[in-house]
């Protein structure tokens, strides 16, 4: 189903963001046809079952969320040795060609509705661009929100036998009045035997409308981990992406979530295997507590061609409240026989038995659970290569648990 | 090939299934479905006059849905044209009705039914038989000793006359609505045949009574409805076969199966169905099951172009328990669409899902489930666990589950696996002398034996040889 278009979007105001950022005119072409094509393309997939729809992504008002002309934001960009790290803004000088080349190769700008708007719209974001042989990191980028609606594009290219970690946090800042819309797009396209690790920790405040969409393209012996820590957010749409197209590439979609409140997290993440002896590894812990409410879907798509794959995913829930609500529907799609997959989910509540022995080991009731809750989290935390992101993802969990 | 194993394909099982007689019947009606039709269908049976008009409403219902395209990866129905369907056959029995014994029948049917080995299976362990040839219920048996408690089994249409306060309360009220999907609309409408099973309280059932359905002629459409009432404490198991051999052009098959399982009852419903590559299978089946009620679906899907079947349980009071075995073989050019749903609706209660799935030759087997668990139903366990086994990368195996979970105080697992058949396994079984096809089958048997163990013994070789039948000779 298609949105209705702010009357505020205009081929004047998508015209007046690019020119204001001096971009080269192929930029704007995107930009325009981007526009264009929210007339016809439709809103993201959303699960349905008999009588009902898992998020209703109709119901948002863009007309009142979208307020093109005055976006803010203030985003601190750390970068490492031999690694680029710039706004667009000022990448394209120096690095016009590989922009041009990789823009919206990896995540296609009219795959929907929202990337669409997205594409049209987007005033920060960031371009990570790392030269053949380097080793980095310690990338970060952590970006504060500062007004009604916010469109932010990253793209991250890595060249052969490269490796980065790159950190990316996101939060708002100065408080405006009412609802807001926050839209993250990241691509990376990787060369060949190149790592990259992204690792996302969004911390939105309440009122604001959350959707990203990060996909990644593997190159041959390539690695794209991802790691998606969703807190914040009134609303927020996820989706996690890699395409497999390198032989013996790999993939990670490392995903945790707390939800509370009426918070409503729909997270997805999805890989297609395309090329031979291809890995992927998904694995999602998540807490439900008073009213919140997660919508999970995982997806493993192994084509025809893709031989000798390995492929797992797992997917567990934790409800603390009986008004929460977990839906979940891990899929796999299976092409070719010489395959080796497996999925698995779970939704429980805290384990009673752990309950008892602790609080007869005479620690208070709450503490355990909340001791428990955080060893919930331990083996998606495990995973987390930067130290920064591990302590500040623990920190918001306990916060939670106050 | 061992001794053993040749002694196993004695029985020319395709022989069995494919067979196929000249159409003889008495009465049809035109091909294409109209409220002629359905007055028509109606009249023929002598029906009441509520009858017809829960016909003519599922009809109009029929008209007004749209065909079911949408969903990810569901077959192709783009070729299911009502128009070219004939929806009645009364095949040319003289005895109005069924016949009770099985000489009275004529040779033509009597044959087909002999092939299918229903008689012995009848002498061996039954405690009744029913069997529909077209759209009529041809053949109807009950053993006194079970008569005697007050078990009913007869045949819908029968039912219909005899025992018409309980079909007026729960045909297509509670259970399935004709609203539920297209297809159940066009049962509503056009339903002919079927099993009637009605189990007084306190009475247990303890020898399965079966159903065979068979498609005879081609281009038809058959629709038998099966209406199961256990009452409390009460025991059956029902067993219900289906086969069809092949026409060039599509038959459909949509059948209506409602089960009612009273408090502290207990009903089985296996099904072993190998319609022709022509046939469209798509059906509704399901179960309401009150207080400490017990529901158990095992279904074996092998045959048909395209299945949709997802057996659906609606866990009503405490308690109440539900268990699904599947099992489909999709070989070339079929799709299986298959899986279960269960709603979690009271608290203490409890699910468990079985599915194995294979497929070769560029078949396509899904597993599509849907759990639900509604708020307060504390304490509800569901375990879903799927493994799919593929032979080439020209067959598609789809694991599509769907959860939804409202109340905390539950433990939910769904597991699912894919994988090749194992090269280790081959290697190791021919080294010890098996052949390439033998060991693969020898390994699909093993796979299956899960669910081949809950069949009644007949079933399960059934099972057996129709596995074999579609591993025969087509592997590389």
């Amino acid at each position: 189903m298609s949105a209705q278009l702010p009357a505020s979007l205009s081929e004047e105001t998508v015209r007046e963001i690019s020119d204001g950022r001096d971009e080269p005119e192929w930029l704007l072409e995107t930009r325009l046809s981007a526009l264009e094509a929210l007339e016809t393309v439709d809103l993201p997939d959303v699960i349905q079952t008999p009588g009902r729809r898992w998020t209703d992504l109709e119901a948002l008002d863009y007309e009142e969320l979208v307020d093109p002309l005055n976006q803010s934001d203030k985003t601190e960009r750390v970068t490492d040795e031999g690694v680029h790290v710039l706004p667009f803004t000022e990448a394209f000088g120096e690095f016009g060609d590989v922009l041009e080349e990789n823009f919206g190769q990896t995540l296609d700008p009219e795959s929907n509705y929202l990337t669409a708007l997205s594409t049209a719209l987007f005033t920060t974001g960031t371009f990570i661009y790392v030269p053949e042989g380097v080793d980095a990191e310690d990338v970060k980028v952590r970006a504060e929100m500062n007004s009604k609606s916010l469109f932010s594009h990253t793209l991250v290219v890595t060249e052969d036998s490269s490796s980065v970690t790159i950190l990316e946090r996101i939060e708002s800042g100065d408080s405006t009045e009412g609802d807001r819309y926050f839209s993250n797009l990241v691509e990376i396209t990787t060369g060949e035997n190149s790592y990259v690790q992204y690792g996302s920790l969004q911390n939105l405040d309440d009122d604001t409308y959350h959707y990203t969409l990060k996909r990644g393209d593997t190159g041959v012996y390539g690695t794209i981990n991802w790691i998606e820590g969703n807190m914040g957010s009134r609303l927020t749409r996820s989706d996690v992406e890699t395409e497999l197209n390198g032989d013996s590439s790999e993939t990670q979609i490392v995903g945790a979530f707390f939800g509370h409140e009426d918070q409503h997290l729909d997270l997805n993440a999805r890989v297609w295997h395309q090329a031979e002896n291809t890995t992927a590894d998904l694995v999602t812990r998540g807490v439900l507590d008073d009213e919140a409410r997660s919508v999970y879907e995982g997806v493993q798509d192994v084509g025809r061609d893709a031989w000798n794959t390995s492929s797992y995913q797992r997917e567990n829930t934790l409800m603390l409240s009986d008004e929460s609500e977990a839906d979940a529907s891990p899929k796999l799609i299976i092409h070719n026989h010489d395959t080796e997959a497996s999925h698995s989910a779970t939704v429980g509540q805290v384990d009673r038995e752990d309950l008892f022995y602790m609080t007869s080991r005479s620690v208070p009731e709450r503490t355990a659970r909340n001791m428990l809750v955080e060893g919930f989290f331990v083996p998606v935390l495990d995973e987390i290569a930067v130290d920064e992101f591990r302590e500040d993802l623990e920190e918001l969990i306990s916060a939670r648990l106050r | 090939m061992s001794s053993d194993q040749n002694h196993l394909k004695e029985t020319d099982t395709e022989a069995r299934f494919e067979f196929k007689k000249e159409q003889n019947s008495s009465f049809q009606t035109e091909k294409g479905l109209t409220e002629e039709t359905v007055r028509v269908i109606s009249e023929d049976k002598d029906e009441p006059e509520w009858m017809l008009q829960r016909r003519l409403r599922a009809l109009e219902q029929f008209q007004k849905m749209p065909m079911p395209t949408d969903w990810p990866g569901q077959p192709d129905l783009s070729e299911v044209d009502v128009n070219e369907i004939v929806p009645y056959i009364r095949p040319d029995v003289e005895t109005r009705g069924s016949v009770d014994d099985w000489t009275d029948l004529p040779d033509d049917i009597k044959d087909t039914f002999d092939k299918l080995g229903i008689p012995e299976a009848e002498k061996n362990a039954l405690s009744g038989v029913g069997a529909q040839y077209e759209s009529e219920v041809v053949y109807q048996n009950m053993q006194e000793r079970w008569q005697d408690k007050g078990v009913v089994f007869m045949n819908m249409d029968q039912a219909v006359q005899e025992h018409e306060d309980l079909v007026k309360e729960y045909f297509m009220t509670k259970c399935v609505p004709p609203s539920d999907n297209k297809f159940a609309a066009l049962h509503g409408a056009i339903w002919s045949g079927g099993s009637f099973v009605y189990v007084p309280e306190d009475t247990t059932v303890d020898m399965p009574v079966q159903a065979y359905f068979r498609m005879n002629s081609e281009g038809m459409g058959q629709f038998e409805h099966t209406l199961i009432i256990a009452e409390e404490n009460s025991e059956v198991h029902y067993i219900e076969g289906c086969s069809a051999p092949k026409y060039s052009a599509f038959n459909l098959h949509s059948g209506g199966v409602e089960v009612f399982v009273g408090e502290d009852a207990h009903v089985q419903y296996s099904t072993v169905q190998n319609w022709s590559k022509n046939t469209y299978n798509l059906n509704t089946k399901r179960a309401i099951v009150e207080k400490n009620g017990r529901m158990e679906w095992i279904s074996g899907s092998m045959g048909s172009k395209a299945t949709m079947l997802y057996p659906a349980t609606i866990l009503k009071g405490r308690g109440a328990s539900d268990n699904h075995i599947t099992i489909a073989f999709a070989g070339e050019g079929q799709n299986i669409d298959t899986g279960a749903k269960v709603y979690h609706n009271a608290p203490d209660t409890k699910s468990t899902i079985e599915s194995k799935s294979i497929s070769k030759d560029g078949g396509r087997t899904n597993y599509r489930g849907l759990v639900h668990i509604s708020e307060g139903a504390r304490n509800s366990s569901t375990a879903v666990e799927c493994d799919a086994l593929m032979f080439d990368n020209e067959s598609t195996s789809d694991t599509m589950p769907y959860m939804e979970i409202n109340e905390s105080s539950v433990d939910v697992a769904h597991e699912a696996t894919v994988g090749k058949i194992g090269d280790e396994d081959i290697f190791y079984l021919q080294s010890r002398g098996l052949d390439d096809d033998d060991a693969k089958q020898m390994i699909v048997s093993g796979f299956i034996e899960p669910i081949t163990e809950e069949l009644p013994i007949e079933y399960a070789v059934e099972l057996n040889r129709l596995v074999e039948l579609e591993m025969e000779g087509s592997l590389g």
